[in-house]
Order: C-alpha cells, then structure tokens, then sequence
C-alpha cells in the first residue's frame, strides 16, 4: 500500500522547498517586522485612546500581550506623555482668520459657492460644554486629556484646528446679547409684532423690510 | 497644524509662519480640493484632513530648507510641563520631555514625521498613510521602527 506523494511530486514538492528555503529568511523577518509593527499600532490605538490608562486604572496589565515590543512600548508610553500638543496663542488665531477673510475677500469667491453649502455640525465634545471655574484649568472627565499647550500656558482644553474655524465663525456672527433688559425688549417686540398681525406677510407685499434694529 | 509645524520646525514664530502659509495655500487650492472619502469610510469621514496636511507637510519641508538651521530641543515647551509646584521635580520632568524632543529630532525626516502625525496630532495609520504618501503597512512598519529608534537613543541617555 502506497502512501504519500508520488517520487515525482516529493522531488517537486522538495524543490519548492529548497526554494523557499532559500527565500524564506528574508520573507520571515519581512513577516515578523510586519506583525510586530502590527502589534505595535493596536498598541498605540490602545494608548492614544486612553484604554491603556484605564486599564491600568483597573488594575490590569496593559503589556499582557506578550507579542508586544518592549522597547517599542517604553518609547511609546514615553512620547505619549513627553510629545505635547502645541496650540498657538488666540492673538495669532485672531490675527489668522482675519487674513484668511481678508484673502477670501480678494479672491472674490463666487456667491454661490457659499450659497450652495450645507452647515456640517462639529463632532461634540463632551467636555467642551463644561463650565470654565475661571482658573483656567478644564479638567477632561477621567483624566484622558494630554497636556495641552496655549500660547506657553499649560491647559487640558480640547481646542485646536477648531479654534480659527470658531474665531473666525464668532467674528462674522452678530453678537446677541442674553442680558435681562435685552431678553425683555426682544419678548416686548415680539409681543409687538404678533399683536399688530402678521407684519411678515404685510412686509411680503411691499418688498424686503428693513433690517430690524439692533437691539444689543 | 500649528503643533505639527512647531514640532517640525522648533520655533513659534516659524509654525506661525508655517501655520499661516499652510491656510493661505490650502485657501487659494480649495476650489481643487476633492473628497476621497468612500461611504464605507463611516458617516462624516473625510480626506479633509489629510490633504491639509499634505500642504502643511510641503509648506514646513521647504520652511526647513530655506532656514537650513540645526534644530534644538524647544525646551520653553518643555519647561512648561513642569510642576510649578515641585521644583525638583519639575526639572526632572523638564529633562525627560527635553531627552524625548531630542531624541525625536534625530530621526529621518519620514520617522520623524510619523512619530508627530501619530502622537501629537493623534492620527489613525490610514491618515499619515495618506500625508506621507505610502502605504499602511509602510507607516506602521515605519513607526514601529521609529519607536525602536528613540527607545536606543533614550536608553544610551539621550547620547547619539
């Protein structure tokens, strides 16, 4: 009874062997850089999460995985804490999207370029709600915040990129004023206009009305 | 942006340079800019991002040929991680973060780039794959090696 391959196909089969042999060092340390960079990645998922600290936290071991770098986690942990976030003062932010308008300006950008736009809603933050308590200091919930710098100022605040689009959002955007004398006079105009009918459809006829006056 | 190029450049007044450049030039291409993002991406996903900073990526690379300075370890960033509380600590600490800006600063400018994309700006791989113009498994292999790097250098204490 016969078992096996064929003599034909094993000296084949060993062919390919030794050719792979031969090719197969290079392949492997191809592999291995690959699954350890692998590793390393999930890894560095992990920790610029915050998993790896609550982890910690609750009393596990974030270097269970076993395949993982050892090096390549120090200088991980390390650049984690010691690579800081650098956010340039609110006078240059200011100063920015004044020029970037001024630029827009002058390149005379179509109308309807703007016109034809949908308002895209900023992704929340769930801590961008949080009071200030006026020392400056906004403390992120579980302490996942990565030191941030302002203009040389050390803040946990998560402002960034986000900060010239905000600026330059506040400074095209009347102001509205919430103090109680204002609030009191806008619901005594609106009372105003709903008592005298329906001004809208009256301004309707006679063409656009007349910006209504500030009331700030 | 602003903490990529200062990161890249070690100065504030040359990220702000570079800032400025960097949203005057994506401005005046905006009208090319083209969304490559696929539905499969996720709702709201967008290659926004990453076309930004293959601008600012150009715009610090030819900052950092004309200046052609040797870059020093931006220590007024790293005094400010300090305790204000607890001196000696605080200079203890003020070391450390000076030790890994250096030892960051010593990379290939590829290594370098990834470290800051991936820690400071906090991308995914996919995104400093589309910065850096290479592939995932190029960045990961990349960073794995650039992290390898500054673990040598931090553990000959900082020596190169």
């Amino acid at each position: 009874m016969r078992s096996g391959r064929s003599p034909a196909i094993s000296t084949a089969a060993g062919t390919r062997d030794e050719r792979r042999a031969r090719v197969d060092p290079v392949t492997l340390d191809r592999d291995a850089a690959s699954a350890d960079a692998l590793l390393t990645d999930l890894y560095l998922d992990a920790l610029l999460a915050g998993a790896v600290l609550d982890a910690a936290r609750e009393g596990a071991d974030p270097t269970a995985n076993p395949g993982l770098d050892p090096a390549a986690r120090r200088a991980a942990d390390r650049l984690r804490r010691d690579l800081l976030r650098v956010h340039p003062s609110f006078r240059f932010e200011e100063r920015l999207a004044t020029r970037l308008a001024e630029a827009a300006m002058s390149m005379r950008l179509p109308a309807a370029a703007g016109a034809e736009g949908r308002l895209v809603p900023f992704r929340p933050l769930p801590y961008a709600d949080l009071p200030d308590d006026g020392d400056g200091d906004r403390d992120e919930p579980r302490d996942r915040s990565r030191p941030f710098l302002i203009g040389g100022a050390l803040t946990s605040a998560a402002l960034s990129l986000a900060g010239a689009a905000f600026v330059a959002w506040r400074r095209g955007k009347p102001r509205r004023s919430t103090a109680p004398m204002v609030r009191a006079a806008r619901a005594a105009r609106s009372a105003r206009l709903a008592s005298t009918g329906s001004g809208a459809s009256r301004r309707g006829r006679r063409g656009p009305a007349r910006a209504p006056r500030s009331l700030d | 942006m602003y903490s990529y190029a200062y990161h890249e450049l070690g100065d504030h007044h040359d990220a702000e340079d570079a800032t400025e450049r960097t949203f005057l030039a994506a401005l005046a291409a905006l009208p090319r800019f083209q969304e490559r993002a696929r539905p499969a991406d996720g709702d709201g996903a967008s290659t926004f991002r990453v076309w930004l900073f293959q601008i600012a990526r150009n715009t610090v690379a030819n900052q950092r040929r004309r200046q052609r300075r040797h870059l020093t370890a931006p220590l007024d960033a790293a005094s400010a991680v300090a305790d204000g509380q607890d001196v000696s600590a605080g200079a203890v600490r003020r070391e450390d973060a000076a030790a890994a800006w250096r030892a960051v600063e010593r990379l290939p400018a590829d290594r370098r780039q990834a470290l800051v994309l991936r820690f400071v700006d906090e991308m995914s791989t996919a995104e400093i794959a589309g910065i850096l113009g290479r592939s995932e498994g190029a960045v990961r292999v990349l960073v794995h090696r650039a992290l390898r790097a500054v673990a040598r250098d931090l553990d000959r204490g900082g020596h190169p």
